[in-house]
């Protein structure tokens, strides 16, 4: 082998000693890492407190995450059953970052949370970074409101929307051909001006939503109708002044819930939080994946094809 | 290349002339045609691709999910890597054929597989500065960056020697993936614009 042959073998030599090296030090980088880290704490068993999470808009519609954490009305529902079944879970937190949803799934969590408050399950909400009309809805039920001093909640109203493209739709030349049954078949409608007897008709079911919306928040808050009335025009306000407001219990973190959940189920300050979600990145996931369905939602009631839909939600 | 030939240590030979005289490199392409040739030059890019996600990994702050996402990523880098080498080794063929060139796309394929070479000392000169900590992420960028450009030396070079041109045309042939990737990117922006005007309007 002649020279420069040998100088190019050592070279080579150099280059996989080098990787042989670089994987050792990857490594190495890891274990440090994974030694310092949570992933190695012995996962806790016993008695503990449950997390439920509400991300995005509140609707019946279920999908599950690149985790397979499920979202939607429904599965919110099965997951507060199955924490109610489980003998270890003493006390349940309600993780709220929503700035609510459609009437008939926000109405069914409420139902859900306010019948198992009945049987003398203790349930914390805590308030993440919008937890406003339907989202504050869904916390007026739980047995105490935990809401960080930036907390956008309050906004209690009903909304319906539906947009006008009568103009539009002449421009196009476009006319629509409706036969119907009655004169309120097609009411909403986006294809013409709204009557006023179909504006008295939508305004009594606002009002019917709204009206339920107050008398729930006074059951679950343990309030008079009359103390919430001056704060249930739909405005949006800060946990602080919620607090002020009488409509949250305290100021504070998600951390601060699980403990005053803890301290409320008479659990030891350790003891083991039962939670879906388990890490930072599916934290981060979960929310990406609620932001998602907000805009799915959005697109939906955009859709000419699809009926415009009565909600607690906080739509700026 | 069967074991005779490997033991023989010739097959130094091809990494040797890649870095010191591409020219060379060409010659003993030409003269040794070998079977095996062509598949045994995809190891070059193969293994530098290996040493460069080695190489970057030394630099981030690695997460379980990097890792996980590593895993599979080798095979689909690996894919990546064997396609970009033999399309862009098509593109500069057929553009020398173009020029009245002489096609000869296996022999251009294994002349750009070797020119990866000098890409794979990129990890032990990253291995130097990140043992000493002293700015390992910059020289990462530089390093590859020189190693592009030796890595282009030697492609230049050993087209030149193929078609028996000038630099300037041997340049040109090399760039020409580089020119018809930037060409259609942006034709195919200005047929999105418009298309998005028209829609809008």
């Amino acid at each position: 082998m002649d020279r420069n042959r040998k100088i190019l073998v050592a070279i080579l030599a150099v280059v996989a000693f080098s990787a042989v090296l670089a994987v050792i030090d990857i490594s190495l980088t890891m274990q440090e890492r994974v030694r310092g880290g949570p992933s190695l704490e012995l996962p806790r068993t016993g008695p503990g407190v449950g997390i439920v999470r509400i991300e995005g808009p509140i609707d019946f519609s279920e999908s599950a995450s690149p985790f397979g954490i499920m979202s939607g009305a429904e599965s919110v529902i099965r997951k507060l059953d199955a924490l109610y079944r489980n003998p270890d879970i003493r006390a349940i937190v309600v993780r709220i970052n929503s700035p609510g949803g459609t009437v008939g799934a926000t109405q069914e969590i409420y139902q859900k949370i306010a019948a198992l408050r009945k049987k003398n399950v203790i349930i914390v909400a805590s308030m993440g970074e919008i937890a406003a009309s339907g989202g504050y809805y869904v916390a007026s039920a739980c047995s105490k409101i935990v809401a960080n001093q930036g907390t956008l909640t309050g906004s209690i109203g009903v909304i319906i929307m539906s947009p006008n493209l009568r103009q539009l739709f002449e421009k196009l030349g476009i006319t629509m051909t409706v036969i119907k049954s009655g004169k309120y078949k097609d009411i909403l409608s986006t294809f013409r001006e709204m009557t006023s007897e179909e504006r008295e008709l939508i305004q009594e079911l606002i009002d019917s939503s709204y009206r339920k919306f107050v008398s729930d928040v006074a059951l679950g808050r343990n309030m008079n109708k009359d103390e919430i009335m001056p704060y249930a025009d739909g405005r949006i306000m800060t946990g602080e002044k919620a607090l002020e407001c009488k409509l949250t219990d305290m100021v504070g973190t998600f951390e601060d819930a699980v403990n005053e959940a803890r301290k409320m189920a008479k659990l030891p300050d350790d003891s083991a939080v039962y939670d879906e979600v388990k890490s930072p990145f599916q934290q981060f996931l979960f929310s990406m994946e609620g932001m998602f369905r907000g805009g799915n939602m959005m697109e939906r009631s955009f859709k000419l094809d699809s009926y415009s839909i009565l909600q607690y939600r906080y739509q700026p | 290349m069967n074991l005779d030939s490997f033991r023989s240590m010739q097959w130094v030979d091809y990494l040797m002339y890649a870095l010191t005289d591409p020219g060379a490199l060409y010659r003993l392409l030409q003269r040794k045609k070998e079977s095996a040739q062509l598949a045994v030059s995809f190891l070059v890019p193969v293994t530098v691709l290996f040493l460069d996600i080695i190489a970057s990994s030394l630099l981030r702050t690695e997460t379980d999910f990097f890792y996980t996402k590593l895993t599979y990523g080798w095979l689909l880098s690996i894919f990546i890597t064997l396609f970009t080498v033999t399309a862009a080794a098509s593109l500069m063929d057929g553009f020398a054929q173009i020029l009245g060139y002489r096609g000869n796309m296996k022999e251009m394929v294994v002349l750009v597989n070797f020119s990866q070479m000098p890409k794979a000392l990129l990890l032990p000169g990253m291995l130097i500065f990140r043992t000493l900590h002293f700015a390992a992420p910059f020289f990462y960028v530089f390093l590859s960056f020189l190693f592009v450009i030796w890595s282009a030396f030697i492609a230049v070079k050993g087209i030149a020697e193929m078609h028996d041109c000038g630099p300037g045309r041997a340049l040109l042939i090399y760039l020409f993936p580089f020119l018809f990737a930037g060409i259609t990117a942006f034709f195919v922006l200005v047929v999105s614009a418009l298309y998005l005007a028209r829609y809008l309007s």
